[in-house]
């Protein structure tokens, strides 16, 4: 994201790095060191995140009940954060200021998301889903869509046939 | 926190509400449409996880392997966000936000500005 530092000077802003901007850009203006507080407050959070799931990484299994409550508490913490950001009445307190060393083991991406337990979630629909003038509507969609393909494909083939002599010569 | 909004002019950025800062204050400045961005980003990952968690049902704790890694996965992506604020290079959730916040445009304005132009062709001929 374009960011610049600067500082203030009779009512305005010299900035460090004027390149980034245009004139007459909109900008939003902050107290650096609230700033830097209030990122690390945030991270603090989502580090937390990723412990409440660093504890069964390596075990393989899945985090119970307690740990979704925890972590939906600590969801709620950053949306106060959030919430504070733009509440100008607010002094942020300076008495520590998180940095974060979490190793990046811990904060990688896994691969493949959509796992074998989540396809057993999606598989067992427990309630049938009534069938309402919209969901028909979908379903004539998706089969005018998969017939729509189907005669794509077999038109490129003839067209193909046609352009490319080569193909009916191997068939020969 | 105090914040303020400007207006970038050269080597200087002309301020709302002066007042908030102190004089020799060190401040960060960010681009409006770019910090929005990611701020509303972040706000709708939030939002998605809640959203999980309260169709969750309690009992069904079965169905937390599943979900728990789609959970995951919005903290990635919120956590992506975060550090984005003080890198240079754009991240790739920059571009899904943004078509996501696009305005329509609205029937009423296209029709505005094609009795416009008839009336200027008007004038023209």
């Amino acid at each position: 994201m374009r960011h610049s530092y600067g500082i203030m000077d009779e009512r305005k802003i010299l900035l460090y790095k004027p390149h980034l901007f245009l004139k007459g850009n909109n900008l939003l203006i902050f107290p650096s060191k609230d700033f830097h507080k209030w990122h690390g407050d945030i991270k603090e959070y989502i580090d937390g995140l990723y412990q409440i799931n660093s504890i069964n990484l390596e075990n393989g299994k899945s985090i119970n009940i307690n740990e979704l409550n925890l972590a939906s508490g600590l969801l709620t913490n950053i949306t106060e954060e959030l919430e504070h950001l733009f509440d100008a009445k607010r002094v942020s307190d300076f008495s520590f200021q998180y940095v974060s060393t979490l190793d990046e083991k811990y904060t990688k991406r896994r691969e493949n998301w959509y796992t074998s337990d989540m396809m057993k979630c999606d598989m067992r629909i427990p309630v049938k889903p009534s069938i309402t003038p919209w969901i028909q509507h979908q379903n004539m969609m998706e089969i005018i869509d998969q017939s729509a393909k189907e005669f794509t494909m077999v038109r490129r083939k003839k067209s193909k046939e046609l352009t490319d002599p080569s193909i009916n010569e191997k068939r020969i | 926190m105090r914040v303020s909004e400007g207006v970038s002019d050269g080597n200087i950025a002309e301020l709302y509400n002066p007042e908030q800062f102190q004089e020799h204050e060190e401040v960060i400045v960010f681009t409006r449409e770019d910090f929005h961005r990611t701020y509303n980003s972040i706000r709708g990952q939030i939002d998605y996880i809640n959203k999980v968690d309260m169709h969750l049902d309690r009992v069904e704790e079965w169905k937390l392997m599943g979900y728990w890694t789609k959970i995951l996965e919005r903290i990635n992506i919120l956590d992506i966000n975060m550090n984005s604020m003080f890198k240079e290079e754009p991240v790739q959730c920059h571009l899904d936000s943004y078509l996501y916040d696009t305005i329509k445009s609205s029937e009423k304005k296209i029709a505005v500005s094609a009795n416009k132009v008839s009336v200027q062709l008007k004038h023209s001929i």
